[in-house]
């Protein structure tokens, strides 16, 4: 007998499916709603209120952005990853073999189904939904952060095996601790004397790679008055964990007599403090 | 029964000079060869170029080049090569000994085509690589104990987190697709061995020889980079970053051969009646894993030899004084690294799925779509590079794409959920141990994938880039999804492999120890992250402590949890009840054929008849009934 022959006959010999004797619960997928809305809210509420105990003081719109989406994504993945959990947790304690020696044989067989189309068809959908969604989020605040606004200022950083350099360009200014003067857009041109570092003023909510002979750029706008940690963010070598300094944030005033304490003119710190105006 | 072929079997008796030069082999000899090679290659080399502007990086270069070399020499990866060039082939006897027919365990040391018996070891490599690595990040965790720690220098420290690292990366990318693509597959499509046996024993041998340099880094001054080894610190890093280098383009070579050796057989060596449609969906994991490896490796083989020659001849692809730029360096590193987080996903999630189906007692749900899911995760990985490149400076106006292609990806990666929970819905639950693996993976994986889509848009991504949040990410997907999903398989295909049962009482202890420690663990470095703490730090605030407490005290239990679940292992190899052929009762090809398996693995060629997943189907049978079906454990008699 041939291969296609001996197949034919095992095809023809298979019954049609026969209804599986696992008792189905009729009220399981209420159940499982239930459950998912439950773990939903829980998610929901750690979104909300966990991040305050959790991030650092937000010290410009740039960080404020950062903690949003945070909030906003955990909440519109709240219910997908509840939905998951309620399902799986749902079978386990409904469906699961019992009985003393629940281990040593196979129990009966579930359900022989091969899928829903429906139901990939909704679970597809909405995840295209959800998938759009973070993606016009994360566009339109990534747009609104690279906007440049009228009153920037620029300053030069500088990274190098293991310590930052600020320089406020026109004033002759240099500092190794970062100055920064009150509601103003800080435009920070980004560089390296030797390998990458990364740049990331913490509660600025910003981080940029400096790389050697290439300048990076990147603006945060500060909003609040305070200090701020200066860490490196790329691994860059022996003292990497050490690489790191304090920022202020000062009034414009407090910015204006800082600078001349460090010896700018007066005419520089003029045409400094009011490049962006 | 009478159709078994005698000669098959492993008491068979081989002509004395059945193998020719592979009777000479083995471990040893590799070794010994390997360790010669290099000393020669370091004796040239230091007598021809002392007092060059490259010096120590060429002599490093050569020797461990020499090393790999001499190893597989030693070991007879070139031996069938030679034979053609001097004019003759292998003959039958010669094949039948290289496949360890009657060697007992002493092929397992040896240059062995049997695919069981290639599968078998890369189990007890991957363990051992785990262990390393595991060892190297208690280090680590011990370290950030306190502040200002005295417990190393920030020099180990930094050697120590590179080279747990990228251990760690080698151990999960061959974790599933080691052991379990070479043992388990072929028998799951029917196949009697892999497509190419030979290159498949030197898959593995040449990992083993990859091994060595990338240990010896800790002598050579330690790698300071990171296992991401960005330029231009790695162009300036001791010879350590030679070592490393040469590491990982041993090791793609490894990954390359396997991946076009699992893809050729799965295209060509099914059995009757196998057509793609009928594939379990672990074959085709192995298979959509196999050739993302030979898309994203070649990469990283190019990112590193570059970095030699940057190093060793003073190229400066990645100099930037010399008209290079690291950027260089990290597209090519990312292009690879990004589709091998998914070579070493997908195999595990393959497993999982078999383990679904086969303890929930039902077929897969939405089979079509689970494979659409897996071949649209491997297609959109190839375009997602540049998400780990969002605060490098380089192309700014790509973060918008990059955004789009990487959230993307959630969709297939819901569809793996989907068909994981719509397998286990409605099932008949049997709460065996690959089962447990399952439910943390989900548990787990959920997790690893929320946090991802914080990284993947890119005002959150610069606060969160470069700090322990990330950290925690990749751990809990790739150990927390990937590495327990292939315990799950471990579970799962132990009495395939082993022939004997896993001893689900101290396996169900080392679970509960290890979903503890994985959550204790990575919970407290997602906090960690929150708070502001950089990446790869030898030392941190007072502001971090309580957070690196936890995290430290998870590690341990973490560790604890793996040390029972290797103990587990080993008593059950040597002291578990027998197995018998099918004790999952399940319906694919690996369980219908005997236990221990024979060599070619199936007494009649089997014709398959039906899909894999006939859970609930009374009458369904997926092989052709002159195929004899075992059931016992005493049914076999090759031992």
């Amino acid at each position: 007998m041939s291969y296609e022959e001996k197949r034919d006959e095992i095809a023809e010999e298979v019954k049609p499916i026969v209804a599986h004797t696992m008792p189905f619960h009729k009220k399981a997928p209420a159940k499982v709603v239930y459950i998912t809305i439950v773990f939903t809210i829980i998610g929901v509420l750690l979104a909300l209120f966990l991040p305050t105990h959790m991030f650092p003081f937000s010290m410009s719109p740039e960080m404020h952005d950062a903690v949003l989406t945070f909030v906003v994504f955990t909440i519109a993945a709240a219910p997908v990853a509840a939905l998951v959990y309620a399902i799986a947790a749902y079978s386990l304690i409904a469906w699961r073999k019992k009985g003393a020696n629940n281990n040593e044989e196979p129990p009966e067989d579930g359900a022989p189904s091969h899928g829903s189309g429906l139901i990939t068809s909704l679970w597809i959908g909405t995840s295209v939904v959800l998938v759009l969604f973070l993606l016009v989020w994360g566009m339109a605040e990534l747009s609104a952060e690279t906007a440049q606004q009228s009153n920037a200022i620029q300053v030069n950083v500088t990274g190098q095996q293991w310590m930052w350099t600020f320089s406020y360009p026109g004033t002759g200014v240099t500092t190794h601790n970062l100055i920064l003067p009150e509601g103003r857009q800080i435009d920070f041109n980004v560089t390296s004397m030797d390998v990458t570092h990364g740049f990331w003023p913490v509660e600025m909510g910003v981080q940029i790679d400096a790389n050697p002979n290439v300048i990076d750029h990147i603006a945060a706008t500060t909003n609040r008055l305070g200090s701020f940690d200066v860490r490196c963010s790329q691994i860059c070598g022996l003292y990497h964990a050490y690489m790191q300094t304090k920022g202020t944030v000062v009034t414009n005033a407090q910015f204006a007599t800082w600078l001349a304490s460090q010896g700018a003119s007066s005419s520089s710190i003029q045409s400094y403090a009011l490049s962006g105006k | 029964m009478s159709t078994i072929a005698p000669m098959l079997l492993e008491d068979t008796k081989l002509e004395p000079k059945a193998g020719g030069f592979y009777r000479h082999q083995n471990f040893l000899t590799g070794l010994i060869v390997g360790i010669l090679s290099g000393f020669i290659g370091w004796v040239v080399s230091l007598a021809l170029l002392q007092g060059s502007n490259f010096g120590s990086d060429m002599v490093v270069t050569v020797t461990l080049t020499c090393w790999v070399i001499g190893f597989n020499a030693g070991m007879g990866t070139f031996n069938a090569i030679f034979r053609w060039i001097l004019g003759h082939d292998q003959n039958h006897e010669d094949e039948l000994y290289a496949a360890g027919v009657g060697q007992g365990w002493k092929r397992y040391w040896k240059y062995c085509t049997d695919h069981k018996v290639v599968g078998t070891q890369y189990l007890v490599l991957v363990m051992v690589l785990f262990g390393v690595g595991g060892t190297l990040a208690m280090m680590i965790r011990t370290q950030l104990l306190s502040p200002n720690s005295r417990f190393m220098s920030p020099e180990t420290y930094n050697a120590i987190v590179s080279i747990h690292g990228m251990i760690m990366i080698i151990a999960t990318i061959i974790m599933v697709s080691g052991p379990f693509a070479n043992f388990i597959m072929p028998i799951m499509i029917g196949a009697k061995d892999m497509a190419f046996p030979r290159l498949n024993a030197m898959s593995f041998w040449v990992v083993v020889s990859a091994v060595p340099p990338i240990l010896g880094s800790f002598f050579l001054g330690g790698v300071p980079a990171g296992w991401t080894t960005y330029a231009p610190l790695s162009v300036q890093a001791p010879p350590a970053m030679d070592a490393f280098a040469i590491t990982i383009c041993t090791f793609v070579i490894s990954v390359t051969v396997a991946g076009i050796n699992t893809l050729v057989t799965v295209l060509t060596m099914r059995a009757k009646g196998m057509t793609m449609g009928r594939l379990p969906i672990f074959v085709w994991g192995s298979i959509i894993a196999g050739g993302l490896g030979l898309y994203a490796m070649p990469a990283f083989l190019m990112a590193q030899s570059a970095l030699i020659t940057d190093r060793v001849v003073g190229t400066g692809f990645y100099v930037a004084e010399q008209g290079g730029t690291g950027w260089l360096y990290e597209n090519t590193f990312w292009i690879m690294g990004h589709p091998e987080v998914y070579v070493i996903l997908i195999p595990p999630v393959g497993a999982l799925i078999e383990i679904a189906s086969t303890f929930a007692r039902k077929p897969v749900f939405g089979y079509k779509v689970m494979v659409a899911g897996i071949s649209g995760i491997a297609t959109l990985s190839i375009m997602v590079w540049a998400h780990h490149m969002f605060t490098t400076g380089w192309a700014p106006t790509l973060a918008d794409p990059f955004m789009l292609t990487t959230e993307l990806i959630s969709i297939p990666t819901g569809i793996i959920f989907l068909c994981m929970v719509g397998t286990i819905w409605r099932g008949s639950i049997w709460t065996r141990l690959p089962m447990y693996f399952l439910y943390l993976f989900i548990f787990n994986f959920i997790i690893g994938g929320i946090t991802g889509i914080y990284l993947s848009d890119v005002p959150a991504d610069q606060y969160f880039h470069g700090n322990m949040f990330v950290t925690a990410h990749f751990h809990y997907t790739l150990l927390g999804g990937g590495l327990v999903g292939a315990m799950g398989a471990v579970c799962y295909w132990f009495p395939k492999v082993t022939s004997r049962m896993l001893n689900e009482r101290i396996g169900k202890t080392a679970f509960w120890v290890v979903a503890i420690g994985i959550q204790i663990t990575y919970m407290a470095q997602f906090y960690e992250g929150f708070q502001g703490m950089a990446r790869r730090v030898a030392n941190y605030n007072a502001l971090f402590v309580d957070a690196n407490r936890v995290s430290s005290a998870g590690a341990y239990i973490l560790m604890a949890g793996m040390l029972i679940f290797m103990y587990a292992i080993i008593h059950s190899w040597r002291h578990g009840k027998k197995a018998s052929a099918n004790p999952w009762h399940a319906k694919s090809l690996e369980w219908m054929t005997l236990t221990p398996v024979p060599l070619e693995n199936f007494l009649v060629d089997p014709v398959v008849t039906g899909h894999p997943y006939g859970y609930g189907e009374p009458d369904s049978k997926p092989v052709a009934p002159e195929m004899p079906v075992p059931v016992s454990a005493n049914s076999g008699g090759s031992h």
